[in-house]
């Protein structure tokens, strides 16, 4: 069955309208808009439910001229990630209402929840780089404004900048990567397929042969790890995920769960066909093993529940990178199975703080214990999905951590990757054993006695719409954990069909015999359970770390890089723009005259073959001279008036100089203006301050300047009267021929001036006219007009 | 000449803002009549463009070029206004700034034209800007530079403290500056060329030999005119008199001098570099001793390229970085300015070094496209910053905080634009951003690469910290205070919505960019439709 599009239409579309018309919405039904969000969610999953089953790509064209379409793939991985995303979406819109019960910007979050919940399904259906990169970004706007959601809040301003910063910084090199796989694709595929990632992934060998002979496969691959890295808060760039639990809770269930970071996890899956190989296998299982095991660890160093989680929803998004970072099949079950895995036990966690923190006031990990007897089905709830998390059989995170194990042993058998082959399985374990010990610590929030501090709160029980949401995921989860095969069947089969490169059949249940993944599997246990009761020395024991070495912490280098440029902006902007306009002249006119010369240097004109106007009269000589002598006084005159009345020479001798190029009415007007300039200078020199000592280096700098400009007007008007036509032009000969039929006067100048070049004349006027506005303006709001 | 031809069509924006100029300044002391008249004049601005956008280029038997032959003159010996893809494309961005820009003076009106000329130089301003996009004359460009220039100085000192007349000073001296330079190239290349017309102009350079010229010096003449365009466009080192300008003008002024006159400089290097020099007929070879060759090429445009990719380069560097260490929110929106201006130069400075036609094409397209988002999206944010200003008499970041609660539809206008700068789609900034990495990618310089990205990881960060601190955070008493005209709020969405719907229906833009770039490339068509009278080539006619 193929795709329906107006239905696949509907399912992206939708979100974004409700999101437009939710102004309205919160007008008539006030806080109950979110159900009205849940609604929405419910009709986008069962849009997306219909096209259950159907494979295939549909498209609306958008950008004809550049080959960019509205095209949607449909299958089972992308199924599988919108119906997360829109089936999660109703629970966290189910459970807002009541959460965020009398705050304040509602239409602002429900809006945005309902555009980040739209944007996620575009982007898990998108075949289309331009598209796929649309959505990718609206999911971190959408994110952006989620996180910040307390406006007057330092911290949560801190972090949407950051999320904001480090995922779309990162989206720029994915950017750069799409149109890298883009220009390969255009001419390997026909540029019909230029941004055509379906046809992309069908044709993945002939584009992965094509990205290697470009030279672009390792560049292209680097790119779209950098992109996904981000936004699925991979070290080093995982640090904005843990700050971003300054969002509202339901959002933070949102975002961890189903939409912003799983993006970038869904994307490498969606990619991994087409660039799997021994590049893609050293990047991502290292990337994915690293942050699994880095992020563990500093999940048991949190003091806060939701920092927990955020650091354990990192770790599991490093352990889904490795896990689609293993090259064979099963590297592909880990990935999907996991991906769907998570997003249940994550979002019933997130929500289940949400409730200890709604309830008992506190989120912090120390004040919290006991709540068993106070909250005992939430109790029931967290123990499922907690043990989830952790990995523990027979529940459903253990399946797909066990073909984690499998895939990361089976690793050394597809490609030759040295002593990366038993390296991968032992940190594989290590990160494990830290997911079993936060997991334990997480539920012992609910076990053992209550601490002091919450000794005198009465703690409620939840609303049934805060403990619904989570309730439903948990026996999602427990349904899984009893019948894994029920999920593989469902959809875990097809996700895999799509992101493997050679799919195969998928069972997974609780082993029967011997492996090497199950004794990795007995260890991580084993150790978890046995390292638990030492959990308060180990926590210590890495909280002190940075404390020693600030630099180790990633909120250091952020704050180092972002401090360090609003510093050196301020800085660099002070010392650039100094206030002093000689500074401004003088870059101005030193490059003015750099490129000039160099102009002229590079077609080897700066010396012009043979020099014209020696045979120049010796009266103008004579001028000249004068002129040049009248120069070099200004410059050397003891004071201003000295210095204007030889200025006026200057200009004189110019005058002079016109009449002896038989130019007379030039001649006047250069006199007037001599004169005028002369008079007004005399007016104005009594406001000017009398020379001071001037240092050497200026003069040094002024003379080399006075040279260069001096020099590059001198040969300006060498090499191009040099270059002149030798006869006269047509335009010379055109406006003497035709100064009196067509002009009617005799005086050529006059005639170009008011007639053959009148336009310029006009614009001249204006320019006169203007100049006398100025005079009147600068009046008039200097005296009596507004001023700010 | 029958009346009404696309030919007429030329002069019309012109005619139109230089009657409306003079009608408001002798309207003199009766303000809603000028404000009347201005609108109406605006208007007819806005149809005049749209006309020629649409009879000279866009209309499927549109001819893709009109000239007016000014007084009836045979080109080159009278002055010559040439329309086409290009020209229109500009007027377009303009018009759709101009009008806005307008609407919202009109607003302002109580504070901004008590007894002065508000209106009349605003016309002059748009007289100048149109000028200097429809001229075919250099020598005419100068003038209409000085129009342009001259109206700029007087918003800049408009509000007449001391630190508006120290700007206006500092922007008169380096643009006098420039004027004088201008004049020495205008003035070589009559020397050289023999003649002002700019199609006379490509002709004489394509074929040196047969009009007896010697093209030499016109790489250093080009170079002259490319650092006066430079400064007009503020690409480092010509930008200093930008921020203090930016920060003095009234907000919806700068608007325009951000979206329109700095786009003139964008405009002349161009039609200079690529329609006028391109096939000029001359070796570049610039080594430098111990380095080797430096820049070689065939045409002056190998020379206009390496230039440009140095200034571009420190242009983001020096805009993005100054950027986000600015404190109030002009002083921001005008080092991005600088920023900004090189992300459009990149583009050209890719085009004029490669020697490949389509990219040629694509890059030039990126440029426009990144140069109309630029235009539209800082026209938004300095008109917003004209709303907030007026609404809570600051534009400190300090003394502001909260604005999104205290005017949501403000905020939405301001959020939009800044996200157009940093290249969000689908609003019309992403398809500048997209086309301009793409032609970085398909020329593969991995430093320009480097460059952009890291250019636009500064827009990311300035624009998240100026949002921060005026719309986010805790609401400062100015802010309290603060109400917006909702028809100021009507223009801002306006405008909003135009960025929107630029990225969603992105398709006619683009072609509508594609013939502009395609115009600017058209040597032969623009020498064509000018046809310019020819009598001194060898063998030619005579007169």
């Amino acid at each position: 069955m193929s795709p329906e599009l107006t239905v696949v239409l509907a399912a992206v579309a939708l979100p974004f309208a409700a999101a437009a018309v939710t102004p309205l919405l919160f007008h008539v039904l006030g806080e109950r808009t979110g159900y009205a969000g849940g609604a929405v969610a419910a009709c986008c999953f069962g849009l997306l439910a219909s096209q259950y089953g159907a494979a295939g790509t549909v498209e609306l064209a958008w950008i004809p001229s550049l080959e960019v379409t509205l095209r949607f793939t449909v299958d089972g991985w992308a199924l599988l990630f919108a119906l997360l995303a829109s089936g999660i979406g109703v629970c966290v819109f189910l459970y807002s209402p009541a959460y965020m019960h009398g705050e304040p910007g509602l239409v602002r979050y429900y809006a945005a929840l309902l555009a980040f919940m739209g944007s996620v399904i575009g982007v898990a259906l998108a075949a289309d780089l331009v598209a796929i990169f649309l959505f990718w970004e609206l999911t971190s706007l959408c994110s952006f404004v989620l996180i910040g959601y307390h406006t007057d809040d330092d911290a949560s301003l801190y972090a949407a900048r950051m999320a904001m910063f480090v995922t779309v910084g990162g989206g720029l090199f994915l950017l750069v990567g799409f149109l890298l796989l883009s220009i390969v694709a255009g001419d390997a595929l026909g540029p019909a397929a230029a941004f055509d990632l379906a046809a992309m992934l069908e044709s993945s060998d002939e584009m992965q042969r094509a990205l290697r002979e470009a030279g672009l496969f390792v560049p292209v691959l680097g790119l779209v790890a950098i992109g996904a890295a981000t936004k699925s808060a991979q070290v080093p760039v995982h640090f904005w995920l843990p700050n971003a639990m300054a969002a509202p809770t339901p959002v933070s269930a949102f975002l961890h769960s189903a939409t912003m970071v799983k993006v970038g996890v869904y994307f490498v899956g969606r990619v991994r066909p087409l660039l799997a190989g021994l590049e893609w296998l050293l990047l991502f299982a290292t990337l994915g093993l690293a942050t699994m095991t880095i992020c563990a660890v500093l999940a048991v160093a949190s003091t806060d529940i939701k920092e927990l989680l955020a650091y354990s929803t990192a770790s599991h998004l490093g352990l889904i990178t490795a896990g689609f970072g293993f090259t064979s099949v099963l590297g592909a079950e880990t990935g999907v199975f996991h991906l769907l895995n998570h997003a249940l036990f994550k979002a019933a966690l997130f929500l289940i703080a949400g409730i200890v923190a709604h309830e008992a006031g506190t989120r912090r990990l120390g004040d919290l214990g006991g709540l068993r007897h106070d909250l005992p089905i939430t109790t029931l709830v967290t123990v499922v999905v907690a043990l989830s998390m952790a990995g523990l059989p027979p529940f459903s995170g253990f399946y797909s951590k066990e073909l984690l194990f499998e895939a990361a042993v089976e690793a050394g058998h597809v490609h030759d990757i040295g002593p990366l082959e038993w390296l991968y399985p032992a940190v594989a374990v290590f990160g494990s054993i830290f997911t079993v010990l936060y997991s334990l610590r997480f539920l012992s929030l609910f076990f053992g006695s209550r601490p002091a501090p919450l000794g005198e709160v009465s703690i409620h029980r939840p609303p049934v719409t805060l403990l619904a949401p989570p309730a439903l995921l948990a026996a999602l989860t427990a349904v899984f954990s009893v019948d894994p095969e029920l999920a593989v069947r469902a959809i875990v089969q097809s996700g895999v069909d799509a992101t493997a490169v050679s799919p195969h059949e998928m069972h997974v249940g609780l082993p029967t015999a011997y492996s090497p993944a199950v004794g990795m599997s007995a260890v991580t246990i084993g150790v978890g359970f046995l390292a638990y009761p030492f959990y308060g020395w180990i926590h210590e024991r890495i909280r002190a770390f940075p404390r020693t070495l600030p630099p180790v912490s990633s909120n250091w280098w952020y704050d180092a890089v972002v401090d360090g440029l609003t510093d050196g902006g301020a800085w660099l902007a002070s010392r650039v723009h100094n206030g002093l306009l000689r500074t401004y002249a003088t870059w101005t006119l030193a490059t003015t005259c750099a490129l000039a010369l160099l102009g002229f240097a590079a077609t080897a004109t700066i010396v012009p073959a043979d020099v014209v106007g020696l045979d120049a009269p010796p009266e103008a000589a004579l001028v000249l001279l004068v002129a040049v002598a009248a120069g070099i006084a200004v410059v050397r005159s003891e004071s201003h008036v000295a210095g204007i009345l030889t200025l006026s020479i200057l200009g004189f001798m110019i005058a002079i100089f016109y009449i002896l190029a038989s130019a007379p009415d030039l001649a006047l007007t250069q006199l007037v203006v001599e004169t005028l300039l002369l008079v007004l200078f005399l007016l104005v020199i009594e406001e000017i301050p009398e020379y001071d000592e001037v240092e050497l280096g200026n003069v040094v700098r002024d003379s080399v300047l006075s040279i260069a400009v001096g020099a590059t007007a001198f040969v300006t008007v060498l090499v191009t009267t040099d270059a002149r036509p030798a006869e006269t032009t047509a335009l010379a000969r055109y406006y003497a021929e035709q100064a009196v039929p067509k002009g009617g006067g005799t005086n050529i100048v006059n005639v170009i001036l008011v007639d053959f070049r009148g336009f310029d004349t006009l614009g001249e006027l204006v320019v006169v006219a203007l100049a006398a506005i100025s005079i009147l303006t600068l009046i008039i709001m200097r005296t009596g007009g507004d001023s700010e | 000449m029958p009346v009404g031809t696309p030919s007429d069509l030329v002069i019309a924006p012109m005619l139109i803002v230089l009657v409306t100029a003079v009608l408001t300044l002798v309207l003199g002391r009766r303000p809603r009549a000028r404000v009347g008249v201005s609108l109406v004049g605006g208007a007819g601005y806005v149809l005049a463009v749209t006309a020629i956008a649409w009879y000279v280029v866009l209309a499927p038997d549109a001819p893709g070029i009109a000239t007016y032959q000014v007084a009836d003159l045979p080109a080159p010996f009278g002055i010559t206004l040439v329309a086409d893809g290009l020209s229109a494309f500009m007027l377009t961005m303009v018009a759709a700034i101009g009008i806005t820009s307008l609407v919202f003076s009109a607003r302002t009106l109580p504070e901004l034209d008590r007894r002065s000329y508000y209106f009349p130089l605003f016309h002059f301003l748009l007289l100048g800007v149109t000028g200097a996009f429809l001229t075919g004359d250099l020598f005419n460009l100068f003038v209409w530079f000085e129009v342009m220039l001259m109206a700029s100085y007087i918003f800049v000192a408009y509000y007449g403290g001391a630190q508006h007349t120290r700007a206006a000073f500092w922007y008169v001296a380096l643009n006098l500056l420039a004027s004088a330079v201008f004049l020495l190239g205008v003035g070589g290349l009559y020397a050289t060329t023999g003649t002002l017309n700019m199609a006379d102009l490509a002709r004489r350079l394509a074929e040196p030999a047969a009009y007896g010229i010697d093209p030499g010096p016109v790489v250093g003449l080009l170079a002259l005119l490319l650092s006066v365009f430079a400064i007009k466009a503020g690409l480092v080192p010509f930008q200093f008199w930008i921020p203090t300008a930016y920060r003095s003008a009234p907000p919806q002024v700068t608007a325009v001098l951000a979206g329109a006159s700095k786009k003139v400089g964008i405009y002349a290097i161009l039609r200079l570099s690529f329609t006028i020099f391109a096939g000029a007929q001359v070796g570049v070879d610039l080594a430098v001793p111990g380095v080797g060759t430096v820049v070689a090429g065939t045409s002056p445009l190998a020379f206009v390229g390496a230039a440009l990719f140095v200034m571009a380069a420190a242009s983001i560097l020096v805009g993005g970085i100054g950027a986000v260490g600015r404190s109030s929110l002009e002083g921001i929106l005008a080092y991005s300015s600088i920023g900004q201006v090189g992300f459009i130069a990149v583009p050209v400075a890719i085009a004029a070094t490669t020697t490949a036609p389509e990219l040629r094409q694509l890059a030039i397209v990126a440029a426009l496209v990144y140069a109309l988002n630029h235009t539209l999206a800082k026209g938004l944010l300095f008109l917003s910053v004209g709303a907030v200003r007026s609404a809570t008499g600051t534009s400190q970041l300090a003394d502001l905080g909260g604005l999104a609660g205290r005017s949501p539809p403000l905020a939405i206008a301001f959020f939009v634009g800044s996200l157009a700068l940093v290249g969000i789609p689908p609003l019309s900034g992403f398809f500048g951003k997209l086309l301009v990495f793409d032609a970085a990618a398909r020329a593969g310089t991995m430093p320009v690469l480097v460059l952009l990205v890291g250019g636009s990881v500064l827009t990311i960060a300035y624009t998240t910290r100026t949002w921060n601190r005026s719309f986010w955070g805790t609401r400062t008493a100015a802010v309290s205070r603060a109400t917006v005209d909702p028809v100021k709020i009507g223009v801002l969405l306006a405008l909003t919505g135009t960025i929107l719907a630029v990225g969603i229906g992105f398709e006619p833009v683009y072609e509508f960019a594609d013939a502009a770039a395609a115009a600017a490339l058209d040597v032969e068509g623009y020498v064509e439709a000018v046809d310019p009278a020819d009598p001194d080539a060898a063998g030619g006619e005579q007169m």
